[in-house]
Parts: C-alpha cells; sequence; structure tokens
C-alpha cells in the first residue's frame, strides 16, 4: 500500500516555486528521508501533506485520503519543525489536550514515553528549554501510536543521547508497520533508520535512490602502501579507478563503485597496508549542493 | 463534535486570566463612573447644553437628561466608555481567535490534529462571545450591586434653567440590562470584523488595524455628521448611529439592535469560509 503519494505537486507563491512537480511514492513500513539545504521546500512539502496548504497543481494523498479529513489525521503523528503550544500549557496538559481532541492515549505508555525520554511534563511550554520542546513534540507524535510519523527536523536540539532514542522509537515503530517521513540535517539520523531518501533542491527532487543503491554508489578513496615506491601506473585500466597519486611508497587512488579489482591488483603489486575513506551520505549531500554552494 | 468542545473550553481556560482582568477593569470603571453621579450629573447637563459636538459625544440626543440617574449613566459611561473599553476586548479576542494563534504557530499543531477548520473557526468564535458575555454580566452585576450606593435607584429632582422642578424616576435594572445588551452588541460586532479579517487573512495586524479603524472611523463619521450635516448619507456605515442615535438604555430596547448580532452573523460564517479556502500562514 502507498501511504504517501504525491503527483507533479507543485506549490508556487507568485513566481517562485517552493515545491516543484514533485512525484512522491512512500510505501507502507518504509521510512523515507527528505533532504535538503534550508528552504529547498522540506517543510512546504510536510505541510501540504497535512493540508495547512494548498498545492498549486498536482495532488496528494496520505494514507489513502486527504489531509484535510481528521479520520486520516487521527492516523498521523506530526512533529513539526518548530513546535508551538500554547506558553501556558505543560506536557502533561498537552498529552491529555491533544488527545482529547484525537485519541486519547495509554497512560502508561505516555508515561513511559516521557520517562524514555526523560521528560519532565509538569512545566509550562514557555518555560521549557528547546531540547525539552523536542521531547513533548516527539511525546505527542508518538503516543497514538499512528500509522505515519511526519516528522520534521525530529532531533534538532536533542542530545547525542537522546539522538539515539529517537533512532530506536522509529524502528520500533517501522517494525511495527508504521511509515515514517521524515527531514533531516543529521546524517547518522537518516543513515541508521532510512530505507529510501530524496534529495530535494530548490523545490525539486533532484535524487531519489535506496540506502542500498546509495551504498553501491557510494564512493571512497583508498590509500595503500608497498614495500617500494610503486608506479604511477599501476593501476592503469583498473575499472572505477581515478585520480592516482604517489607519494613515497604510498599510492591513494579514488574509486568509483565496487573494490573487487583494485583490492586484485593491489594483491598482485605485494600492498602491505590499506586504508579507506568512505564518501557517505552527507559527502552525497554535500555534491548534490555544492553547485549552490559555489554560487 | 467533542473536538471542536475541547478547543472551546481550552482557548477560554487559555484566557482565564485576562478575561478576570478585563472583566474586573471595565466594571471597575462602571462602578468608579457611577459614584460621580451626585456631583458630576448637574455639570455633564451643563456641558451637554454648550455645545452640540459635546452633546454628541455623550450620545445626548433630545430628551436625555444627564442630571436624571439613568441619563448621567448612558452619558458618562453607557455611550462611550463602556462601549470602547468592551470593543477593545472584542477586538483583541477578534483578532486572537484565529490569526493571533496562526501568527503564534499554535494553529497549525491543532490542525494536524483529527479536528477540522470548521470545528476550530466555530469553537473560536463561541469562545469569543463568551468571554464577552462574561465582561458584560460581571459589568452588569457590578454596577446593579453598587447602585443603591451612590443613590442610583432613588428618584430625583430636577430644577430646570426656568426654576420648574420635575421628578424624574431613578435607574432601573431594566436599564442596565439594556444599556449593557447594547454595549455588548456594539463591541461583538467590532470583534467579529476583527474574527472576519483575521480568519480571511491569518495576519494580526490586519485583523486589529481593520476593526479598529472601522471603529474609529465609525465613531469620527457619526459624531463630526451629527455637528455638521455633511456625510450624513453615509452614517448608515456607522455602528455608533444607531446605538447612539437610539441610546436604548434610557429609551428601551429597538429592533435595530438586531443590526451588530446580523452583522456578527455575516462576519463569522465569511471568514468561516474564507479560512477554509486558504493555506495557513507560517
Amino acid at each position: 500500500m502507498t501511504v504517501i503519494e504525491a503527483q507533479g505537486l507543485t506549490k508556487k507563491w507568485g513566481d517562485f516555486a517552493a515545491v516543484d512537480d514533485l512525484d512522491l511514492a512512500v510505501g507502507e513500513g518504509e521510512c523515507y528521508a527528505f533532504l535538503g539545504r534550508n528552504g529547498a521546500g522540506k517543510s512546504t512539502t510536510a505541510r501540504m501533506f497535512l493540508d495547512f496548504l494548498r498545492p498549486t497543481s498536482g495532488s496528494v494523498k496520505v494514507l489513502g485520503g486527504s489531509g484535510a479529513d481528521p479520520e486520516v489525521r487521527s492516523r498521523i503523528g506530526y512533529l513539526p519543525g518548530d513546535l508551538n503550544l500554547p506558553p501556558t500549557m505543560t506536557g502533561i496538559e498537552a498529552v491529555h489536550y491533544f488527545g482529547s481532541i484525537g485519541h486519547e492515549p495509554d497512560t502508561a505508555k505516555v508515561q513511559a514515553l516521557m520517562d524514555r525520554l526523560g521528560l519532565t511534563a509538569d512545566r509550562p511550554f514557555h518555560q521549557l528549554s528547546t531540547g525539552s520542546r523536542r521531547k513533548v513534540g516527539l511525546v505527542l507524535a508518538f503516543m497514538n501510536d499512528p500509522d505515519l510519523l511526519i516528522l520534521d527536523e525530529p532531533t534538532s536540539g536533542l542530545d547525542p543521547v537522546l539522538q539515539d532514542t529517537f533512532r530506536d522509537m522509529v524502528i520500533e515503530h517501522k517494525q511495527r508497520g508504521a511509515t515514517v517521513w521524515l527531514t533531516s540535517h543529521v546524517m547518522s539520523d537518516v543513515d541508521r533508520v532510512a530505507d529510501r531518501v530524496g534529495l530535494i533542491d530548490q523545490g525539486k527532487l533532484a535524487q531519489q535512490l535506496s540506502m542500498d543503491e546509495l551504498r553501491t554508489k557510494s564512493t571512497g578513496n583508498i590509500t595503500l602502501t608497498f614495500p617500494d615506491a610503486p608506479d604511477v601506473s599501476s593501476f592503469d585500466g583498473v575499472e572505477g579507478v581515478s585520480n592516482v597519486q604517489v607519494a613515497d611508497r604510498q599510492l591513494s587512488i579514488h574509486v568509483d563503485g565496487p573494490v573487487t579489482a583494485v583490492l586484485a591488483r593491489a594483491a598482485e603489486l605485494g600492498a602491505v597496508d590499506i586504508q579507506t575513506e568512505k564518501n557517505d551520505l552527507e559527502d552525497i549531500f554535500l555534491d548534490t549542493y555544492s553547485h549552490e554552494a559555489g554560487r | 463534535m467533542s473536538g471542536a468542545f475541547e478547543i472551546y473550553r481550552r482557548w477560554l481556560r487559555d484566557r482565564r486570566r485576562s478575561t478576570i482582568v478585563w472583566s474586573v477593569s471595565i466594571a471597575a470603571v462602571s462602578v468608579v463612573t457611577a459614584a460621580f453621579f451626585s456631583s458630576l450629573g448637574q455639570s455633564l447637563g451643563e456641558n451637554a447644553e454648550s455645545g452640540s459636538t459635546t452633546s454628541s459625544m455623550l450620545g445626548l440626543s433630545d430628551g436625555i437628561d444627564p442630571q436624571t440617574p439613568t441619563g448621567f449613566l448612558w452619558a458618562a459611561n453607557y455611550s462611550n466608555q463602556l462601549p470602547w473599553l468592551m470593543m477593545a476586548l472584542a477586538i483583541a479576542l477578534g483578532t486572537a481567535a484565529i490569526a493571533g494563534d496562526e501568527a503564534d504557530g499554535t494553529l497549525e499543531y491543532v490542525l494536524s490534529k483529527p479536528v477540522t477548520r470548521s470545528a476550530i473557526a466555530m469553537a473560536r468564535a463561541a469562545g469569543m462571545v463568551t468571554i464577552l458575555f462574561i465582561s458584560a454580566i460581571v459589568n452588569l452585576v457590578a454596577v446593579a450591586i453598587t447602585a443603591p450606593l451612590f443613590d442610583l435607584y432613588d428618584s430625583v429632582t430636577i430644577t430646570g434653567a426656568d426654576g420648574s422642578t420635575s421628578t424624574a424616576s431613578g435607574l432601573t435594572f431594566g436599564q442596565l440590562v439594556v444599556g449593557g445588551l447594547a454595549a455588548f452588541a456594539v463591541a461583538l460586532g467590532s470583534g467579529a470584523i476583527a474574527y472576519l479579517l483575521g480568519a480571511a487573512s491569518g495576519r494580526k495586524g490586519w485583523a486589529m488595524g481593520g476593526a479598529s479603524g472601522f471603529a474609529v472611523a465609525g465613531y469620527v463619521l457619526y459624531t463630526l455628521s451629527n455637528v455638521t450635516g455633511d456625510l450624513e448619507f453615509l452614517t448608515w456605515i456607522s455602528p455608533w448611529r444607531w446605538f447612539i442615535d437610539d441610546a436604548m438604555m434610557v429609551n428601551g430596547l429597538t429592533w435595530d439592535i438586531l443590526w451588530p448580532f446580523a452583522l456578527t452573523v455575516v462576519a463569522v460564517v465569511a471568514g468561516w469560509q474564507l479560512f477554509l479556502r486558504r493555506d495557513l500562514q507560517n
């Protein structure tokens, strides 16, 4: 079942296209990470899922219906990038208030969630730190075991331990069949929980690939050490090798794709040491947006 | 609709303290003004006689004598201070109803829950009416209880300019109810305009500025037109025309009381429909 389905989804303000002709399909139980620079259109996309913004053209369905439908919303857990609650509302009041609007959550489950996140929920929202506000948002998003989680920068402001806890929570929800759509600038979040990533650039979906594809596509630098100074042409003709450099007894190469042939040639040449430096999601992210950074 | 009721209840709760402060302040102004009846009533009458501008501003149309308890309360409070204060409260509430919470970012999160925009729009409109009504009731009770302290329920003997004397009856509870109802109504109309502008645009500035401008411009238009006769044909736009001309607190209820309620219904329905059709503001 397709849980999020966008076709030609476009949002324009005047001539400015915040989201431009976005096609997207996220399946049940999948975790889809939507990545991009600030202002790329991530939050605008999320806000169209929930009918806060109406598309200029195209369409979007969540859980088979419209984000405007209360029945659909009752199955969604949402964490906005900037959560704002009434200033005097405490965390526990928020749980009861938003529970009373939708489905009153299991008290024991809420308490377990708060304990897990280390949240003391008796202080007014306006007195909470950024991290504590985030914790309140996470409790509210997860407390009803939603079928779809829409999380905009979920770990922003959380310490590394809580970021790890959050990742565990997402994995647990995926395991029980929930779908997760998240935006994040924390690549370790994405690396660990996502099944697929989409990179949005100036409103357009620039790349979309599964984590398996990502790993296959990922490239790396390898430095080999030999007993004697190697010849710079030693790896000529080996598939995927480029940027060969020699310094003393060390030879550095850039490998694009599988390293099997490289290792075979290194063994033939009697390499005594190997060091790898793998490009990861963060490098792909930076590569994708390097044209903007160079402006 | 349980979600709508919870939203209504929470909105009232979030405004509990401000409702108390506003209500007590409005009632205090009314009581303090009433306390000046014995010392100020006569001079108010003399001022009113001195010019049509003053008369117009005090709401002293024909037959209203500020030397009488009812005429004094009308001229000193119920025709000006009370409706202005209640308007300020109503405009603040009408602005907060949708545009205020939208600007604070709190509306969006509520809308991520299983509740419709219609339910929120109606809950907030009901909240605005409720708080305004509470303030009107507190004012009524405060004035009604304290009026005997200032002899407002007693008949008074008035000496005319020609030396003749006459007896005017004292204030009645019914007049306080009607005076309060008229002030509540004219304020509610202004609040509904703020609600409409806020719901249509999601912008606090537009809601507050538009509704305040409407109230002030209407007052200026009405009072100056009364003095000069210019632009009289436009005064039907002003809510102050029926409010001051009819002087219901003194002269009794008229069908004109329905105008602000009709305006409120139209503004709330229009605001609700426009709110359904637009994007939320960031």
